[in-house]
């Protein structure tokens, strides 16, 4: 690898520097500019500028080679990335591909990735509930992981911060394990799902709920959203593509737009970050090294303040890859303790069910959002023979459209031509997201001895489920299918997919928060404990996993860390 | 659809033909558009007249017209495992003698409703679990495969999501207790 550091050191010289422009970098990214702060902002894929780079966006069905359909090719090569359930033809270009960059999975882990500016904003299901203080104090009353080191009141300005910019939809819905937010109205339920959320009240006394769920979409224009270029949600329910309204919130279409209309942020795509620099003598971090990952060359950026928002596992790749005399296993890694207690959500179960009444009706439209089952269990207090709980999303649909066996010829042509009202029954279903808990033998590491395309140290997992989640599973399916024929629904069926860790794409831990640097990475602050000039603020900074969707939380974070960043600059 | 039509469309639409020597399909050239699969030309023409079976030209335009053999040799070709890429070629090139032992006739010596029979009992096939069977199984992959492809072929082209049922990016805004009874769309006859 060349080093190229021709051009001046000043030049290459920042205040800030954000590693990785998903949701939680693209937040810091922006904080930073809107504080004055000069900031660089790197991002190991391409560029995506906002509609401009969607080429899909506003694509007709058949518009699509293959209508939706991925070739056999691109699936044989990709069979991990091929998993994923927003991987099709219209969106595989925001994915990162199998062979960019192989791990080893010495347990079976699919990790799904998207390399380009806007990271997995771009992606992402949009769902965004708050935590509350029985997530955030969970660790230390049931006795695993270590004690969070914030609780609520530190978090709860900061969901109000990104709530309002990047635009939330829901309900102020009172319940105390999911706190209310800065809400723009809510979309609504169906008629099958409000009769389920009444059963729900009726039968489990205030103890159970189904909401519509939170989520990302601007539903009411307002002057903020307006002033960042972005319109109210279309209920194109294509936001894989990419949005061309800014109907979701990405990084894509509103922080990171935002950020370097302030004229304080520098956006440098293909920037893979090999490391952070550590000088012995100053004993503090004082840039990165960047891989250009067209040329290969190798370029150092200076600043005062690194930010590390790669995304859970390459933050985690990062800080061990940063070695130096004083941390000879990786950055800030005194504790021992960098890519342990990794841990992901639960989303193995389901349980789907009909529904006989309501039959004259059915929905139309679109809605991008569906129903939230709230965490019920272990709340209060412990009452199963495992520890935590599970959320649930939670719809119901109405069938209906051709007789796909009608004789061929002119029956089978004016069957579909003439899409039938539906005649069977509302069907219902729900999916389970399980907290787990993090433990020092589910681990991320680096094997030096294998290198990726880049020359950088391949991943390795060693993530596995333990006898909580098996319990959990079977708790989820017998309770929802309680809740369901409370309900009145029947012909209840429940599964379980036995997916392997990853596809939830809720990765979290391995740079752990805590209060004590001998068993966790982070401070309070979000800070690297052993070198405070380094922030995580992503999935990596996560001590436990709750059960809520967690890039809200991340953001939150982010911003919450970049007004600490500047603030204690001011104390010099 | 007249033969003259028809011939013309073909034409029209076997862009993949390696070689056209003259306007005679019957000659059995590969067609190199589809690299996966050895298709001829005389094949895609009675893959063609099938797909045209399963949905015909009426008041609104068939699944020929449409160009659904090429949507449907594209499908097979970038988005089937090769197993049954080699079971949908088997059961295609064992359709003519499917025809002569069930219908009695060449395939395009039937009349319109014994075509549909014979597709409709091909379909509904029950292979034996023997040689004879591996045969029946061929076809009846074959057949079911393509009507799948046919309809989805035919309903989600430029032709029907535009002139017939208009498709729109933007569905309008949810209506979760939508009555039935006020939202059916008047008939179209196809």
């Amino acid at each position: 690898m060349a080093n190229l550091n021709i051009r001046n050191k000043q030049d290459r010289t920042y205040q800030a520097i954000v590693v990785g422009s998903g949701a939680s970098g693209g937040w810091a990214a922006k904080e930073f500019g809107d504080l004055g702060v000069k900031t660089l902002l790197l991002e190991r894929g391409r560029n995506v500028e906002h509609i401009k780079d969607y080429p899909t966006t506003n694509m007709l069905p058949y518009e699509f080679k293959h209508r939706g359909k991925l070739p056999q090719k691109v699936l044989d090569e990709n069979p991990i990335v091929a998993k994923c359930y927003a991987f099709g033809e219209d969106s595989e270009h925001f994915f990162a591909k199998d062979a960019e960059q192989p791990y080893i999975q010495e347990k079976p882990f699919d990790w799904i990735r998207g390399y380009q500016v806007g990271g997995k904003s771009l992606l992402w299901a949009r769902q965004v509930q708050r935590w509350s203080d029985y997530d955030f104090e969970g660790p230390a009353r049931d006795g695993f992981a270590v004690d969070w080191p914030i609780r609520y009141k530190d978090i709860a300005p900061w969901y109000s911060h990104v709530e309002k910019f990047a635009g939330v939809s829901g309900n102020r819905d009172g319940i105390d394990t999911l706190p209310d937010g800065e809400f723009l109205p809510a979309y609504d339920l169906n008629i099958v799902e409000k009769h389920f959320a009444e059963k729900l009240k009726e039968t489990y006394g205030g103890d159970r709920h189904m909401i519509s769920s939170r989520c990302a979409h601007i539903h009411e224009p307002r002057p903020e959203f307006a002033a960042q270029g972005r319109a109210s949600c279309q209920n194109r329910n294509l936001c894989q593509r990419g949005c061309p309204f800014g109907g979701y919130f990405s990084s894509n279409s509103s922080t990171i737009p935002w950020a370097l209309k302030s004229g304080n942020v520098t956006l440098r795509p293909d920037s893979v970050v090999h490391s952070v620099i550590y000088d012995d003598e100053k004993g503090k971090a004082t840039g990165v090294r960047v891989i250009d990952a067209h040329t290969k060359e190798v370029e150092e950026f200076y600043a005062d303040v690194i930010f590390i928002n790669a995304a859970a596992v390459n933050s985690n790749a990062i800080l061990m890859n940063s070695t130096s005399a004083r941390f000879p296993n990786g950055l800030g890694n005194d504790s021992g303790v960098l890519g342990k207690y990794f841990a992901f959500h639960n989303y193995r179960a389901g349980v789907s069910a009909a529904y006989d009444g309501f039959t004259e009706y059915t929905t139309s439209g679109g809605r991008p959002t569906s129903g939230y089952i709230p965490r019920f269990r272990n709340v209060k207090k412990q009452e199963t023979d495992f520890l935590r709980g599970y959320a649930g999303g939670f719809s119901a649909y109405r069938g209906g459209g051709y007789v796909a066996d009608a004789r061929v010829g002119m029956d089978l042509k004016n069957s579909m031509l003439n899409k039938m009202p539906p005649d069977g029954p509302w069907r219902v279903g729900s999916h389970m997201m399980g907290e787990t808990i993090p433990k020092e033998s589910n681990y991320i590491a680096l094997d030096k001895d294998k290198l990726d395309p880049y020359g950088l140290p391949t991943l390795q997992f060693n993530v596995e489920y333990d006898d909580n989640d098996e319990k959990m599973i079977i708790d989820y399916q017998e309770q929802i299918s309680e809740m369901f024929s409370k309900a009145g629904f029947t012909d209840i069926s429940v599964r379980d997919d036995h997916r392997v860790p990853g596809l939830d794409i809720h990765e979290m831990g391995g740079v752990r928060m805590g209060k004590d640097p001998k068993t966790s990475m982070l401070n309070g602050n979000h800070q690297l404990h052993a070198v405070p000039n380094v922030y995580v603020t992503d999935g990596a900074s996560m001590t436990s996993t709750s059960t809520q969707n967690p890039t809200l939380t991340y953001m939150a974070f982010a911003a919450r860390a970049a007004h600490h960043a500047v603030n204690e600059s001011k104390k010099g | 659809m007249n033969r003259r039509i028809a011939l013309r469309h073909l034409a029209l639409i076997s862009g993949g033909l390696a070689l056209i020597p003259s306007c005679d399909f019957s000659s059995d050239d590969i067609l190199a558009a589809y690299e996966n699969l050895k298709v001829t030309a005389s094949q895609k023409q009675l893959l063609g007249s099938i797909s045209d079976t399963i949905i015909p030209a009426g008041e609104l335009k068939g699944a020929l017209e449409l160009e659904v053999p090429d949507f449907i040799l594209v499908m097979v070709n970038d988005c089937m495992t090769e197993e049954n890429q080699q079971l949908f070629s088997t059961g295609l090139a064992a359709f003519p003698d499917f025809a002569k032992n069930t219908a009695g006739k060449k395939y395009d010596q039937l009349s319109t409703k014994e075509k549909e029979d014979l597709i409709q009992t091909g379909i509904d096939l029950q292979p034996a679990e023997n040689s004879e069977g591996e045969k029946d199984k061929a076809v009846s992959y074959f057949l079911n495969t393509t009507k799948r492809l046919t309809m989805q072929g035919y309903m989600a082209s430029e032709y029907i999501q535009t002139e017939i049922i208009p498709y729109s990016l933007i569905p309008g805004p949810y209506n979760g207790a939508s009555l039935i009874s006020e939202s059916q769309n008047p008939r179209i006859n196809g």
